[in-house]
């Protein structure tokens, strides 16, 4: 790719879009804004980023996995496994596909990838990964990282997450998501020279925020709600499907041991002899089918996780218009106090309570020169604290504005996947039972030649 | 041989027309004899297992490659068992109608025995008595008494743990008559047995309890002499094809026990699998609340899930009922199998005693007393007795373990056919683009 991406701070910043409203807007006016059917159509950032390098038509795959041994921060060593990421450009004019770039990547630098995704956009639901340890285990399913199982699963999730990424209309433009793809060594010092951390919102931060905040957008209340459901129902409806495929699972092993005594019953008897084998040998195939059938649920499985680890990016999303909303209220009710202060010095009346207020009565009056002084600096306060509203004022339509048209986008997204996934699961039992109907009529076949 | 029992013995063929659909057994779909009773695919529902039998081959003739469902072959077995026979059936033996009695001491089920008959044993055409359970024991004490050369069907468990099975439930009930149904046609279909005059009573008497009281002395001579065989003789030599019944019984009541072992084992599972459904399905419907689009879709699948769920509740069900009991039949026909060879033993060892007592008293002229060729009487008629009843067992065990796989296959058949049509009417629905709300 020639061309360069743009610097991902500038991405940061908003593009003035509308026109403000007056400038010391109480607090009703800034909220629940809502630009209802102003759903932008490219990217948030739209004015300045026309020469991007976009993705023409690239391919991305996570094609291996492979387990690695090295040194960790502590000098330890440690296993762990890499991923192959390769990426293959289309050429328009034949659809072939040419190699580009291949490099390995391990999990932590994915995760290191999208917290700086997260920190970023936060106005965007950032796709999630697949979990970090396997959690959802019915019995003979494999808890263990290094499980083959479980590593191919994981590939799988991977490559979902950068194909994801890739076809967000926002987050594909990324630079350092670009240098994921195509950059090897000294990506990770990259990352962290954007200095991303320092700009994370702190947890304390954003927990303030949430329970102080006054006024939030309703749409996001909602959300916030809704998320949680979402995660609560999913995180149920795994736990009891993984009960389900334990007793599946033991059912059908069970009726393997008809096979061995159908053989052994075969043994004394004359006529009834070759139907009850044939039979047995039946029933020794439907016990080993289930192995297939449940490998093929956990697919299903793993798209019900994805969705269930975004209801946490869903949240993330409602937490930053919290911290932001509360931002502009502070700010709000600080210019409010200094207005008010600035007030009662002019007309001399004390309304509220001051520390100054008490002092003066206690030792006596200011000079005039010391109020005239005062006056002049709230002045200057409120000058600057006004200017500071107005844009984080704008900040914060700007954000519901730009989540909101992601919140939308996502929802078609999850119906569509969701709807999929239901789909393909609803194929899935519909083979079972076929099988279920062959196996026994087979079986019934073979004992009615007894 | 000095006087044989008052019948003539049986013929060693097997059975003739012993599963023909009774008659009288009331459905639509009943056909005559001979002719086109391709099996049913629903074997099972019939009300008593012997109902909609298909004629099926005897022991003698090689099953072949023709399957049962072919009418022409069907009729040429037919006439085989026609010619090897020579009888036609000429009694018909129903148990249905179960219904409770409520009396001051008691509360117990009597069910209604209808017997056609052109035997002349019969003086009527046709009864209809109400017996209970403890009448057919009566019945069959009193046969293995007064037949005890022959093998005595078994009867559905005694003593139910009170508690623990209700002994008044629908299900409980029906179970209990079909065994009993299979337990008189049994006898019905013995050549010596259906003419035992107990038997006759038990079907036609309108005061079975009167007849109980008078304790009719019916036994046999052969009977009579088996009872008061003294034990403590040792066997000598068990034939071989006595001792090959013998281990044959042995691993046959070992392997079903396994079976039932393992029915158990799958029904448990099946129940806890059910129980996880139960609270499966319901949290996609907990879900669709949330939802908008999705919420039809969502509660298509817990009604789906539901759905399967019932057939999985109708599977276990009918294995218990049905395929349990008949299970637990056999191993009981084994045991009681057993203890008449051990009889026959007995007869044997006693037998030997007596002859080889002769041999050591050293007579010129060794006549052998009356009483020695009177065991010996007594040892060869209980072999051919025995002998001719393991056939007709043999034979009866393979149709019904025939109709009892082929049973329980058809129930899992069916349990995945209802299943595979919740999920396949689904399909629309999910896929079904949603309109603007």
């Amino acid at each position: 790719m020639e061309q360069a991406a743009p610097d991902p701070e500038r991405l940061l910043q908003p593009a003035p879009l509308e026109p403000l409203s007056h400038p010391d807007a109480g607090l009703e006016s800034m909220v629940g804004e809502e630009t209802k059917g102003a759903r932008d159509e490219g990217p948030g950032d739209g004015t300045m980023t026309e020469n991007n390098f976009s993705l023409k038509k690239i391919e991305i795959s996570v094609s291996e996995a492979e387990k690695r041994t090295g040194r960790n921060a502590m000098n330890m060593q440690e296993t762990y496994t890499a991923y192959l990421i390769e990426t293959r450009s289309v050429e328009h004019s034949d659809g072939q596909s040419v190699l580009t770039d291949s490099l390995w990547r391990r999990y932590s630098e994915f995760e290191l990838l999208r917290n700086y995704l997260l920190v970023y956009y936060p106005h965007i639901v950032v796709p999630p990964l697949p979990e970090k340890r396997a959690e959802f285990v019915w019995h003979k399913l494999s808890a263990d990282n290094m499980d083959p199982d479980f590593v191919e699963r994981r590939r799988i999730g991977l490559e979902n997450f950068l194909l994801r990424v890739a076809s967000h209309p926002i987050l594909c433009r990324d630079k350092i998501f670009y240098l994921f793809l195509t950059q090897e060594g000294n990506w990770k010092e990259t990352v962290n020279e954007t200095g991303f951390q320092l700009k994370a919102d702190s947890r304390l931060k954003a927990l303030n925020a949430t329970f102080r905040v006054k006024n939030p957008d309703k749409r996001f209340i909602e959300l916030k709600h809704y998320s949680d459901e979402l995660q609560s129902v999913i995180s149920h409806l795994l736990r009891v499907r993984a009960r389900v495929a334990d007793r599946l699972y033991g059912v059908y092993k069970v009726h393997g041991n008809y096979g061995r005594v159908f053989s052994e019953w075969s043994a004394i008897e004359k006529e009834m002899g070759d139907g009850l084998q044939s039979a047995g040998h039946h029933m020794d195939v439907y016990a080993s089918s289930i192995d297939d059938i449940l490998e093929d649920e956990e697919h299903y499985a793993d798209q019900l996780k994805e969705y269930l680890f975004y209801a946490e990016a869903l949240r993330a999303v409602c937490r930053k218009h919290e911290l932001t909303q509360y931002d502009l209220e502070t700010a709000a009710q600080d210019l409010a106090a200094k207005k008010q202060q600035c007030e009662e010095l002019a007309t001399g009346t004390v309304r509220t309570f001051s520390l100054k207020g008490m002092t003066t009565k206690l030792f006596g009056q200011e000079t005039p020169e010391q109020r005239e002084a005062r006056i002049k600096m709230l002045e200057e306060q409120i000058k600057e604290g006004e200017q500071q509203l107005k844009s984080k004022n704008l900040e914060g339509r700007e954000f519901v504005k730009n989540a909101w048209a992601d919140i939308e986008r996502f929802k078609e997204q999850k119906n569509h996947d969701l709807k999929e996934a239901l789909i393909s699961y609803a194929v899935m039992q519909i083979s079972m039972c076929k099988k279920g109907i062959q196996v026994w009529t087979n079986a019934k076949e073979c004992f009615s030649k007894m | 041989m000095s006087g044989g029992p008052p019948k003539a013995l049986p013929s060693t063929g097997p059975q003739s027309l012993r599963d023909m659909p009774h008659p009288l057994a009331g459905s639509s779909s009943e056909e005559a004899v001979g002719g086109d009773s391709t099996p049913s695919p629903d074997l099972l529902t019939a009300r008593s297992f012997g109902d909609k039998d298909l004629i099926l081959p005897n022991g003698g003739t090689p099953a072949g490659t023709a399957s049962p469902a072919s009418s022409s072959s069907l009729l040429n077995r037919l006439q085989l068992d026609d010619d090897m026979d020579g009888e036609t059936r000429d009694l018909f033996v129903t148990v249905d109608d179960p219904k409770k009695h409520v009396c001051t001491m008691e509360t117990y089920i009597t069910y209604r025995i209808t017997t056609k008959s052109t035997r002349v044993e019969f003086d009527l055409p046709e009864y209809s008595v109400r017996r209970r359970y403890q009448d057919f024991d009566w019945l069959r004490n009193k046969l293995e008494e007064s037949q005890p050369t022959h093998l005595i069907p078994p009867l559905p468990e005694k003593f139910v743990v009170k508690g623990v099975v209700d002994r008044f439930s629908e299900e409980f009930v029906e179970t209990r008559r079909k065994a009993l149904d299979k337990f008189l046609k049994r006898i019905t279909d013995h050549p010596v047995l259906s003419f035992n005059e107990h038997f006759n009573v038990f079907l036609t008497a309108k005061d079975l309890n009167a007849h109980k009281k008078q304790g009719m002395a019916l036994l046999t001579r052969v009977g009579e002499s088996v009872k008061h065989v003294a034990g403590g003789y040792k066997l000598r030599n068990r034939p071989l094809e006595f001792a090959a019944i013998g281990e044959y019984l042995d691993t046959f009541a070992l392997k079903l026990g396994t079976i039932d072992r393992i029915a158990q084992r799958i029904i448990k599972e099946e129940i806890e699998y059910l129980v996880e459904l139960r609270e499966y399905g319901p949290v996609y419907s907990t879900w669709s609340a949330l939802e908008a689009e999705l919420a039809e879709p969502l509660e298509g699948v817990s009604a789906c899930i539901g759905n399967c769920s019932t057939a999985l509740e109708e599977l276990t069900d009918d294995m218990t009922e049905d395929f349990l009991p008949v299970l637990r039949e056999y191993i009981l026909y084994s045991d009681s199998m057993k203890s008449v060879l051990k009889k026959r033993d007995q007869v044997q060892a006693e037998y030997e005693a007596k002859l080889e007592a002769v041999a050591l008293r050293k007579e010129e002229r060794p006549k052998v007393p009356a009483d020695v060729e009177k065991c010996q009487d007594r040892m060869e008629c209980f072999n051919a007795d025995l002998k001719a009843d393991m056939e007709r067992w043999q034979n009866n065990k393979r149709q019904d373990f025939r109709q009892l796989l082929m049973g329980m296959a058809d129930k899992n058949i069916q349990y995945y056919e209802k299943c595979l049509m919740a999920w396949e009417s689904i399909i629309p629905l999910l896929q079904e683009k949603q309109e603007a709300k």
